[in-house]
């Protein structure tokens, strides 16, 4: 059988007649009526993505502003120039990313997981290149200081992304938030790269590039418990 | 007027409070949303509940759509999500009885034996029977809807290339289920 053929039988199949029940279609019709009202769209997605690098930008600078800008004054001019473009860029890929997550319909050319290792690929790569320093040095009890610390400047910046697209409506939460704490733990990053000045290859391989999966994680969990509290809470009122 | 316009500019006129839009949008989606349920769920009182949940979905969201976007992937993303809330809660509550059901049903759905000769089969359900459920969703959204492969891989939040796989695998499964409906009426019409 060609595809032609399975094209036909599916085309006079979709060509039934389609039919809704009138009384279902007044229904629906007489409880939108009910609450109809002027909205305010969304803003336009250049903005939206705009605000949210800021919100990354503030909180990176902020978090790090408290503790000094050691990393930043230890980096030569090369890897200023490298490092923090290269942040910048991955924020935007994640920050539009994210408003497409709290668009329905919008077009997406790779799943939330994919773009999220290949973000973490670039910074391997880029820390991988840009720095030699081999040694390791109180490698576990150095670096979990540095985790924390990028993990707790990524929480508010991934609350505040979220805020900002609370309007917004994510037809799968968990894929969302797992791109919100991905633009978090860029955010988070942004403030060890400015703080930090211990350039041990394996240091920023392990516990500078692993905030950003670490607190994609905790924002995959969050979006999943969104999920379920939001389903419990249509379950209740339906009944 | 309303009802000739395009369904972007009448989706704008709704978000901005016009009941004979939305009222013109309810006439035009709901007849094929109702299809897509119920060539997922096969049970028209199901798709009736689904339909009606998508639309107060769509009513609280309404501001998420952006002027110039194409409006059908915006509808049916709604619509799956709804649709994919109802099946994980139908599974989480029933999950032993649901087994049972989905066996039953599946065994009612498979294209039955003295069902029409493919070509004048006018039972999008049972024919769609054979395919998974994602397979199914993707053919009902390109065959139903009309809808061009990158809509649809907006509406399902994934990529053309995956949609393309899934059409090709789902068509494979067709081919496999007419044939043998085919072979099984023309041994039925031997003496």
């Amino acid at each position: 059988m060609k595809d032609e053929e399975i094209d036909d039988v599916l085309n006079k199949a979709a060509r039934a007649p389609l039919q809704v029940k009138p009384e279902l279609l007044e229904r629906i019709s007489a409880s939108i009526q009910a609450s109809l009202r002027p909205v305010r769209p969304l803003p336009p997605a250049w903005i939206l993505t705009a605000g949210l690098i800021l919100i990354g930008a503030v909180i990176s600078v902020a978090g790090a502003a408290r503790v000094g800008f050691a990393g930043f004054e230890k980096m030569d001019l090369v890897k200023r120039l490298l490092v923090f473009p290269v942040l910048i860029g991955l924020a935007s890929f994640m920050a539009n990313r994210f408003v497409r997550e709290m668009i329905p319909g919008s077009r997406r050319r790779v799943s939330a997981g994919t773009l999220l290792w290949l973000g973490c690929a670039v910074l391997l790569a880029l820390f991988t290149l840009l720095f030699h320093d081999y040694q390791v040095t109180h490698f576990v009890s150095i670096g979990v200081a540095c985790l924390i610390t990028g993990f707790l400047n990524a929480m508010p910046a991934g609350l505040l992304c979220w805020l900002l697209l609370r309007r917004g409506f994510a037809v799968n939460p968990v894929s969302a938030g797992l791109i919100a704490g991905a633009l978090g733990g860029l955010a988070g990053l942004g403030v060890l790269e400015l703080q930090c000045p211990n350039f041990e290859v394996a240091h920023l391989l392990v516990w500078h590039t692993g905030v950003v999966p670490l607190s994609s994680g905790a924002g995959a969990l969050v979006g999943w418990l969104v999920r379920l509290f939001t389903r419990a809470v249509r379950g209740r009122s339906a009944k | 007027m309303h009802p000739e316009s395009n369904l972007e500019t009448l989706m704008v006129l709704y978000q901005q409070g016009d009941f004979t839009a939305a009222a013109a949008l309810i006439d035009r989606i709901s007849p094929q949303l109702h299809r897509f349920f119920a060539a997922q769920q096969g049970s028209r009182a199901h798709a009736d509940d689904l339909l009606q949940d998508t639309w107060l979905r769509i009513h609280k969201v309404r501001h998420t759509y952006r002027a110039g976007e194409p409006a059908l992937p915006w509808f049916y993303a709604i619509a799956r999500h709804v649709r994919v809330d109802h099946y994980r809660k139908s599974m989480r509550a029933t999950a032993g009885e649901r087994e049972l059901e989905t066996m039953s049903r599946t065994m009612s759905r498979s294209v039955p034996a003295n069902h029409q000769a493919p070509g004048s089969a006018d039972d999008l359900e049972a024919l769609l029977a054979p395919l998974s459920d994602s397979q199914r969703e993707v053919i009902a959204m390109l065959k139903v809807a009309g809808m061009s492969l990158d809509e649809v891989a907006r509406a399902t939040s994934s990529s053309v290339g995956a949609v393309k796989q899934k059409a090709h695998r789902a068509y494979e499964k067709l081919r496999k289920s007419m044939s043998a409906l085919r072979l099984r009426k023309g041994a039925d019409r031997l003496p």
